[in-house]
């Protein structure tokens, strides 16, 4: 397989790809590769922080039938912030070091379409182990898991939809969001739907509960067809509908292809993802497809935050000693993870950038890793005063993020690469002419310095 | 037509032809001095308990509902017979004496939701209840007027998703000089010298480059007018005191800025809930006067308007830890000069004619505050904004 598209492919299922690895890569042919991927994303590795703490007070409150007292309630309460923080980071971690980077990639994408957000460490947690577990298997067992987590009967209210009184929200935001797109249903389908997902709770632990009692089990008319359906019906109605795998292909495409769709790309997936709702299949398919690697398609796209954060990691390996700094990191630049601003997600694609997020972008890199010096030492003039000023930079802004970026590691992984062809290995797309004509007038002092020059271009934030 | 329309309407004629650059200078020239209305939006953020924020005092419900949380009569701030302020308001009094405060009571929306994130998240799209919304408000008229990212301001480190349109985004600073310090190593200016670079009209890549040289512009922009301006007032020596004195610097230094975002966190009194409301309350009040006094002393006060708004109000009665547990309808500020409606807008919520939950019923969505801000002050097709007709109110 061509070198370039292997780095296409790595850009886009995970986080880029190092020199070593492309170099063994290239001798094999694109089935080989695309088969060891998912072969590699086969097991599911549940990500998990410590919460036996909280599980404990969870269980002991279970075995006594009693509800938490206020005080255990916001022990409960600081003790989960402090952990979300910790799978916060061990998020990332798993992002930049994961073997299984393909149901990795994909568990960030489910993540921003089965949106969800909750206080309760325990159950987040589950939900995102529940996003990971299905993030490659069927579509439909996955829509069906997600109805029934703790963490989303609580944020679309399924757990106050009872007979008596039913809340639309869930039903709503499974047609528009999750399923079928804005437009694809009618109101009446939302008011019939939410009866059949009446009933829908959890228990303190965070197990499905079905309470019967508040189950609606009258009839329910639901695009056309009548029965006493349940959620699980509804679900399989929704699923015969064609344009349920056009959405979420259409979503897959503008998330590992392009922003622009092309209506034929789509409707090839949706035919093969209509025949069994099986994601690894369609996965398959979109990635073996010759469209995949065109040209356009190559290095057009924005990174997220998460991308941009975890692709600098994949180059040069960072460390944050503070890690309520990378939280705050994420935070300014527009997305923490576990924390979407709404059940609609992030938007995406331009929708990243403003100006503080550009400013911040063009930055970081060499803030995170070189105490925010961008070398501009001149083609063949030795700058004599170049490691003074690294050192003035280091003393004034050497202390505002605490990190530690390991570049013996980089040095290593990249002591093989031509500078000639660096660029290739940290850039997706081409470099603007005048950005070129800049560049070529600077000194390549060194892989590290020329590394940061090139991480501090807005060719850098696509992927 | 008064003469601001006539002019901007006469230089779009212009436009059509070539405009020398006298009169552009001109109509500069004229729109700042004939005054340029800009809007002031102060957040409360964690939902501020109205209730004992303007008070009923003579209603036995409110006392009954609230027995130890309930404010007594004697250290309330009375505006009339039926209702007064938190004591900790004077500031505002004194604004209200002035004519400059109009209080908009029983403010919310149809099928009020008690999250906090949602409620905020509604408050800042401006959708329904049951629609999400991935833009702001705010965003939205800067999608249609907004001219630079500087167009609107939020003090603050990042944006709320109320600053960002579908297309364009505010540009968020609560330090101008950090902003710009950010964005101005040399390194950024070289490699966009050449302009007309095929890139620029590249889909992604060309919105990259076009976002870097705006906001390095803008950045620029902000620090080198707002640096001629000083503040003398005193303002409370937090972080809201300083964003309303770093909003006040931005005004007074006559920022071509339309809408400025500051907010103030903290309201979420579900416990001893007393002196919590009351230092926030006191820290609200205390800079807004010093601001709005800022801005008299430099002719900026009656070209702006502020806004103030929680994202719900609490329930009518008190919780078992002398707090109060999320509610619905709030009571919304809006301090100006030329008031068309000072003091108490409407009358406050009916107490006894309760919701399921034992929380207010609504009566002004408020949707059609924004539309009338957006049509009266701001001069725009608010439907465009809010995508949506809303009844206009006439507090201003």
């Amino acid at each position: 397989m061509k070198t370039k598209h292997i780095q296409h492919l790595y850009r886009r299922i995970g986080f880029g790809i190092l020199p070593a690895t492309l170099n063994k890569l290239s001798k094999k042919s694109e089935k080989a590769i695309i088969n060891e991927l998912f072969k590699a994303s086969k097991q599911f590795i549940p990500l998990e922080v410590d919460t036996s703490e909280i599980k404990a007070i969870y269980k002991s409150a279970f075995m006594k039938g009693e509800k938490l007292d206020a005080e255990t309630r916001r022990k409960v309460q600081k003790l989960s912030r402090m952990k979300q923080l910790e799978l916060n980071v061990a998020w990332i971690e798993r992002l930049a070091n994961s073997q299984d980077v393909l149901r990795e990639k994909m568990t960030l994408f489910w993540a921003n379409h089965f949106v969800c957000e909750d206080n309760s460490i325990t159950y987040i947690q589950q939900f995102n182990n529940t996003l990971r577990k299905h993030a490659l298997g069927d579509f439909k067992a996955f829509v069906n898991a997600v109805s029934k987590e703790a963490a989303m009967t609580k944020y679309l209210n399924t757990k106050q939809n009872k007979k008596q009184r039913p809340n639309e929200n869930f039903a709503r935001e499974l047609m528009e969001l999750f399923t079928l797109g804005v437009g694809n249903y009618s109101e009446a389908d939302i008011k019939e739907s939410a009866r059949a997902f009446t009933g829908y709770s959890h228990n303190l632990q965070g197990d499905f509960v079905f309470r019967k009692r508040a189950h609606d089990q009258g009839e329910k008319t639901f695009f056309g067809k009548t029965g006493s359906f349940s959620g699980e019906d509804i679900i399989d109605i929704i699923l015969e509908q064609k344009q349920c795998a056009k959405y979420i292909c259409g979503k897959i495409y503008r998330y590992f292809v392009n922003d622009l769709i092309d209506e034929n790309h789509v409707n090839e997936m949706a035919n093969v993802f209509y025949k069994d709702y099986n994601i690894e299949n369609v996965m398959r398919y979109m990635l073996t497809s010759g469209w995949f690697y065109n040209d356009q398609n190559i290095g057009s796209k924005i990174k997220s935050p998460i991308e941009f954060i975890v692709g600098l990691k994949t180059i040069v390996p960072t460390d944050f000693k503070n890690p309520k700094q990378l939280l705050y990191i994420q935070k300014l630049l527009g997305q923490i993870l576990l924390n979407p601003p709404n059940v609609a997600g992030w938007k995406g694609g331009k929708s990243w950038i403003d100006s503080n997020t550009i400013v911040l972008r063009l930055k970081l890199p060499s803030l995170l890793l070189n105490n925010a010096y961008i070398s501009k030492e001149k083609l063949g003039e030795v700058d004599e005063y170049a490691q003074a000023k690294k050192e003035a930079f280091k003393k004034k802004y050497g202390k505002r993020f605490k990190t530690v970026a390991n570049w013996e590691y980089f040095n290593t992984q990249f002591k093989n690469v031509a500078i000639s062809d660096f660029q290739k290995h940290v850039l997706a797309c081409e470099v603007s002419e005048s950005a070129k004509a800049y560049l070529q007038s600077l000194e390549k002092v060194s892989k590290k310095e020329y590394c940061v020059q090139l991480m501090s271009l807005p060719e850098y934030q696509m992927c | 037509m008064d003469r601001r329309k006539f002019l901007k309407q006469s230089s779009l004629a212009s436009s059509l032809f070539f405009v020398p650059s006298f009169v552009r200078a001109f109509e500069e020239v004229a729109s700042s001095t004939l005054g340029y209305k800009r809007l002031v939006i102060i957040q409360l953020s964690g939902g501020n308990d109205g209730l004992n924020t303007v008070i009923p005092y003579r209603n036995d419900v409110y006392y009954k509902a609230r027995p130890t949380l309930g404010i007594p009569q004697k250290d309330i701030i009375k505006l009339n017979d039926e209702v007064g302020l938190n004591a900790s308001l004077k500031p505002l009094k004194r604004l209200y004496d002035k004519g400059y405060l109009s209080i908009i009571n029983n403010v919310g929306y149809p099928n009020p939701v008690r999250s906090h994130f949602r409620s905020m998240d509604i408050w800042q799209t401006a959708t329904d209840a049951n629609t999400y919304s991935q833009s702001g408000w705010i965003g939205r008229y800067l999608d249609h007027y907004g001219k630079q990212p500087h167009s609107a301001i939020e003090v603050d480190e990042s944006l709320s998703l109320a600053m960002k349109g579908e297309q364009f985004n505010a540009i968020a600073t609560q330090d101008a000089k950090a902003l710009y310090n950010l964005s101005k190593d040399p390194y950024f200016k070289n490699i966009h010298k050449h302009k007309n670079d095929a890139h620029l009209s590249e889909h992604n890549l060309g919105y990259l480059y076009k976002s870097m040289i705006a906001a390095e512009s803008s950045a620029k922009y902000i620090f080198e007018t707002s640096k001629t301006v000083t503040s003398k007032k005193e303002y409370p020596n937090n972080k809201f005191g300083k964003q309303m004195k770093t909003t006040a610097q931005f005004i007074n230094s006559r920022l071509d800025t339309k809408v400025f975002y500051t907010s103030l966190g903290g309201f979420d009194t579900h416990v001893n809930q007393l002196n919590a409301q009351k230092r926030l309350l006191g820290n609200y009040a205390e800079s807004v006067e010093a601001f709005v006094e800022d801005l008299k002393d430099n002719n900026t006060f009656k070209d702006t308007l502020i806004l103030t708004f929680s994202e719900f109000g609490r329930r009518v009665k008190q919780n078992a830890s002398v707090g109060t547990d999320h509610g619905t309808a709030n009571n919304v500020f809006i301090i100006g000069e030329n008031l068309k409606k000072q003091g108490l807008y409407n009358n406050m919520a009916s107490l006894s004619n309760l919701d399921d939950n034992g929380d207010l019923k609504f009566e002004i969505d408020f949707r059609t505050i924004y539309a009338t801000v957006l049509d009266k002050w701001l001069e725009v097709d608010n439907k465009k904004v809010l995508n949506k007709a809303f009844n206009q109110l006439d507090f201003i």
